[in-house]
């Protein structure tokens, strides 16, 4: 197992968000040094272009070109237009997204695209958009999704390969299903990556404690609400720190002059206001079975009945987790890397928060080329295998 | 615009010691019990509001809410289903 260090570049303890976007170099933001070198407008003249992109509207999102390939239920199947010079990897990647937030967050704009860089490599990019789930999907299960819905995916895209297997990424919530996913049905996941994904759910977070306390009536909750609403867990999440709105506020005052960043700031914004309500039989396993009896690291979790060990998972794994994340802190997401039985495991540890540095012009720098490299490596290792035992064409699908 | 620059970094250094101060607010027991109390009330008055009205609408010979989401969940299970058919006649022609 090896673990990078955290970047140093970054700084401990910054908030998350647009006021730790600004970055501090030898004690000074990037405003300040700009202002100093008489490069930088005062807040006057970036409120005046806050005002100027607010005006504008909001920033179109998910514009990599994309295929749906197989739709079910409200979820449907993408496929990211290869680049025209062909694909250069034979192993296609398949991106899970977190299940209460839209997937264009891999695919924010053009250049703060980690679907569209990784076209750009010559890789082949699918990603599940698990739309919006309507009332009669209150009575999805968890195995509904993690198996059956997953399950297909993983298994639509195997079959387009010649290698017939994926590397499977999960984010967030997403990672969660991928890992489980991976220790119940290994044969067709060539390589897991879990980022920013919450696997041990002991850690003492607010929300942790909240679901825990003897008041907290979850029947009750998913009884009345059926899918449990997107308002409800948005609010609960910006309780893990107050503040946020106000320091994002500011934050983006003082650098509204960068025209780039503001692109990007509204573009997330649009992102973070634009959530799923969660399916309701799959909540009150979700809370019940991971975050209070944290069955998962137990041992003690089933899917459709089988058993979930973690150190069944002996695929290669990539493990990354973010200083910063209130939402999915480092110790929730980091033990995944100890529990499989992977002889080819990796922890990334990078500062930054839960999606500023999945989408972050530093993440564009280091993350997204770092996961990339990882699985080329692997790549070329199976071609290396494959060159002994080539394989049968691929299953029409 | 060192004003303004002072005045930023005494933001940041309030914003982060409000956010340490409440997220130990936050998570204190005193403050989570009786959140998670209020939230389970409103979910169960609005759970017997719903049961009510769905009770009343029956009388009617009507089907109710959950009578029309049974259904269509019904119908998305036999969608699923059939793909799953689909995927093991693919599996089978193939073989």
């Amino acid at each position: 197992m090896s673990e990078h260090p955290q970047d140093e570049r970054e700084p401990r303890g910054a908030p998350p968000g647009a006021a730790s976007a600004a970055g501090r170099r030898g004690g000074r933001t990037e405003t300040e040094a700009r202002r100093a070198n008489g490069n930088g407008p005062g807040p006057g003249r970036g409120i005046r272009n806050l005002v100027r992109a607010w005006l504008r509207g909001a920033p179109k999102v998910g514009q990599t070109p994309a295929d749906v390939i197989h739709r079910e239920n409200k979820w449907s199947l993408l496929r990211y237009r290869p680049r025209a010079e062909g694909l250069t990897y034979a192993t296609p990647i398949l991106l899970v997204p977190s299940l209460i937030n839209r997937h264009y967050v891999l695919d924010l704009q053009p250049g703060r695209s980690f679907a569209g860089f990784l076209v750009e490599r010559g890789h082949d990019v699918y990603i599940i958009d698990w739309g919006s789930p309507g009332d009669e999907d209150r009575y999805l299960e968890f195995d509904d999704i993690c198996d059956r819905y997953l399950g297909r995916a993983v298994r639509k895209v195997a079959a387009r390969s010649e290698r017939r297997q994926v590397h499977l990424l999960g984010y967030c919530l997403g990672g969660t299903l991928a890992t489980i996913y991976t220790a119940a049905r290994p044969e067709r996941v060539a390589s897991l990556t879990a980022l920013a994904a919450p696997i041990d759910f002991s850690d003492e977070g607010m929300l942790a404690r909240w679901t825990r306390t003897d008041t907290f009536d979850l029947d009750a909750l998913v009884d009345a609400c059926g899918n449990v609403p997107w308002a409800l867990m948005q609010a609960s999440f910006q309780m893990l720190r107050p503040t946020l709105q106000v320091a994002k506020f500011v934050g983006v005052v003082d650098r509204a002059w960068d025209d780039e960043f503001l692109d990007g700031f509204f573009a997330l914004e649009r992102w973070l206001n634009d959530n799923i309500s969660f399916p309701g039989e799959c909540y009150r396993r979700y809370i019940r079975e991971l975050y209070r009896e944290n069955a998962l690291m137990r041992g003690a979790f089933a899917l459709s009945g089988n058993v979930v060990r973690l150190g069944a998972i002996t695929c290669p794994t990539l493990v990354v987790s973010f200083e910063h994340d209130h939402i999915v802190p480092s110790p929730s997401a980091a033990p995944l890397v100890d529990c499989v039985s992977s002889p080819d495991t990796e922890h990334l540890r990078l500062a930054g928060g839960h999606v500023g540095a999945v989408i972050s012009r530093k993440a564009k720098e280091r993350l997204w080329p770092t996961m990339a490299a990882w699985w080329e490596a692997r790549d070329r290792v199976a071609n290396a295998h494959d060159e002994a035992a080539p394989s049968a064409p691929p299953a029409p699908v | 615009m060192i004003v303004y620059d002072l005045w930023k970094r005494g933001f940041d250094a309030w914003e982060k010691a409000t956010a340490d101060y409440l997220d130990g607010v936050l998570k204190n027991p005193v403050v989570l019990g009786p959140a998670g109390a209020l939230l389970s009330t409103t979910m169960k008055t609005k759970a017997a509001a719903d049961r009510a009205l769905a009770g009343w609408w029956g009388q009617l010979g009507l089907p109710t809410k959950r009578d029309q989401e049974r259904a269509l969940h019904k119908l998305n299970q036999l969608e699923s289903r059939l793909s799953d058919l689909e995927e093991e006649l693919a599996g089978t022609r193939q073989a």
